[in-house]
């Protein structure tokens, strides 16, 4: 019923697809980070403007379908005199996606820092910047690090969403073959392999790096 | 303005459409989700297995690429609904799997010393479940499976990929024909009037649903209901909660 020969034919297609998947979500990933700081830092900053506006931030881009934002910032955005191409405009649909959980989780890192800690290291003597790095930073990130790599698996699921603005990644190279050659459980099945395998490979690591961190604390 | 102002029929029952998905979607995805969560609480080993595997699988799998398998795979079994059913189908299968890892978290944060002391009462598993049980884990599901619900409403904007029509795929229709008749896209008006409706949407969801965990946190003190809270944010970072 199924045909191999024909998955075989189009694996070198797929790996293509599989191949921008992975850059976009990359990127994604890499800026999402990059903003899920800055935007967690500019939250917990005591100039009040600047939190609320970062919380307005989250709370629509949570709020909304991100199919829309795609389309938004692909076809709407060229009006307001910002023309980006296809790529790119993926890129920042999903960085500005992926970077809205970030700072909650990040935020949730932060507050999961007990105020007697601050107190501790002050009495140490440590610098600010000492007890940022040295001694929030490692105890935020290991209770962040869960949620952050849930967001992680979802800004590669997400990527998928890009087929709509015509991005030729996985599930667009996928969905193309099935408009010519109506072979659609051959390539469904083959994408979902794929897919489950980039997100298990992925949550894998993941969970390596959890029990990596978690050193410290075995055996409590 | 004046464009969505002249269009307003044509929107509104795009709007009406995509009200209806969510409606269905709601009720889909909590129809899944127990049916899955009947089956990993099963006591046949096989029949809990394949829960598993199926929850663990269709998280897996990006929402479009479910969105776009359930359409085309299947008329091949001979269920060729139409576009709006197949995308209802789909989103409830997803969002199925994400509501029954909540409710699994959620029933498993009840302590089994609960369910024993049912049973010493002799409490039949029907009356453990909806007496002792539900109401002390739903403090902890309601949190995670309201944002759920908030992101199987912004899935039903999937449907315009398919071609369903509902607000998102009336307002890419509105923007094509007015591109082509009057030239000059007003692509960032219509898209980012649809950002606003299903804004005010979500945040109603949200709104009512934090009325809902109000409700259920009334019996618990503050020390007692930020444990919970925290638990519910646990179990909230481990499923998608927006599409």
């Amino acid at each position: 019923m199924i045909d191999w020969a024909y998955i075989w034919a189009a694996v070198p297609d797929l790996m293509r697809g599989l191949g921008m998947t992975l850059i976009v979500s990359f990127l994604a990933i890499l800026f999402s980070l990059i903003g899920g700081v800055i935007g967690c830092a500019l939250r917990v900053s005591p100039i009040k403007p600047l939190s609320w506006l970062v919380a307005g931030y989250v709370e629509f881009i949570r709020g909304t379908p991100y199919l829309v934002q795609v389309f938004f910032v692909f076809y709407g955005l060229p009006s307001l005199g910002l023309r980006l191409s296809i790529f790119w405009s993926g890129v920042v649909a999903l960085s500005l996606w992926a970077s809205v959980f970030h700072i909650e989780s990040f935020r949730a890192g932060l507050s999961s820092v007990s105020k007697d800690i601050r107190n501790a290291s002050a009495s140490l003597g440590l610098r600010r910047w000492h007890h940022g790095l040295f001694v929030v930073l490692p105890i935020a990130a290991r209770s962040a690090l869960p949620s952050t790599l849930n967001t992680i698996v979802s800004t590669i699921k997400n990527s998928a969403y890009l087929q709509a603005i015509g991005l030729v990644e996985l599930t667009f190279v996928a969905v193309d073959r099935i408009a010519y050659e109506f072979r659609s459980i051959e390539m469904f099945l083959s994408i979902c392999v794929i897919y489950l395998a980039v997100v298990l490979v992925v949550s894998t690591l993941g969970h390596r790096l959890e029990r990596r961190l978690d050193r410290p604390y075995a055996g409590r | 303005m004046s464009l969505l102002y002249e269009y307003r029929v044509f929107l509104f029952s795009g709007f009406v459409q995509t009200l209806l998905m969510s409606l269905v979607v709601a009720l889909g995805t909590t129809a899944v989700a127990i049916l899955l969560v009947a089956m990993l609480q099963s006591k046949l080993r096989l029949v809990s297995r394949l829960g598993y595997a199926l929850v663990e699988v269709l998280r897996d799998i990006p929402l479009m690429v479910n969105v776009l398998m359930v359409y085309f795979m299947l008329p091949l079994i001979g269920l060729g609904f139409g576009p709006f059913w197949s995308v209802c189908v789909a989103i409830s299968i997803w969002g199925g799997a994400n509501g029954a890892q909540i409710l699994r978290a959620g029933l498993h944060s009840v302590g089994q010393g609960q369910r024993e002391t049912a049973a010493a009462f002799n409490f039949g598993p029907v009356k453990t479940l909806f007496l002792i049980v539900l109401p002390q884990a739903m403090p902890v599901i309601l949190p995670p499976y309201i944002s759920l619900m908030t992101a199987v409403v912004q899935a039903t904007s999937l449907g315009a990929v398919v071609g369903a029509t509902e607000l998102l795929r009336a307002g890419q229709i509105l923007i094509e024909q007015t591109t082509i008749m009057r030239g000059g896209s007003p692509a960032y008006l219509v898209y980012g009037s649809i950002l606003v409706v299903y804004f005010v949407l979500c945040s109603l969801i949200s709104f009512v649903g934090a009325r809902l965990e109000a409700y259920y946190q009334r019996p618990y003190r503050t020390d007692a209901s930020r444990k919970i809270d925290a638990r519910a944010h646990e179990i909230e970072a481990t499923v998608q909660t927006s599409a």
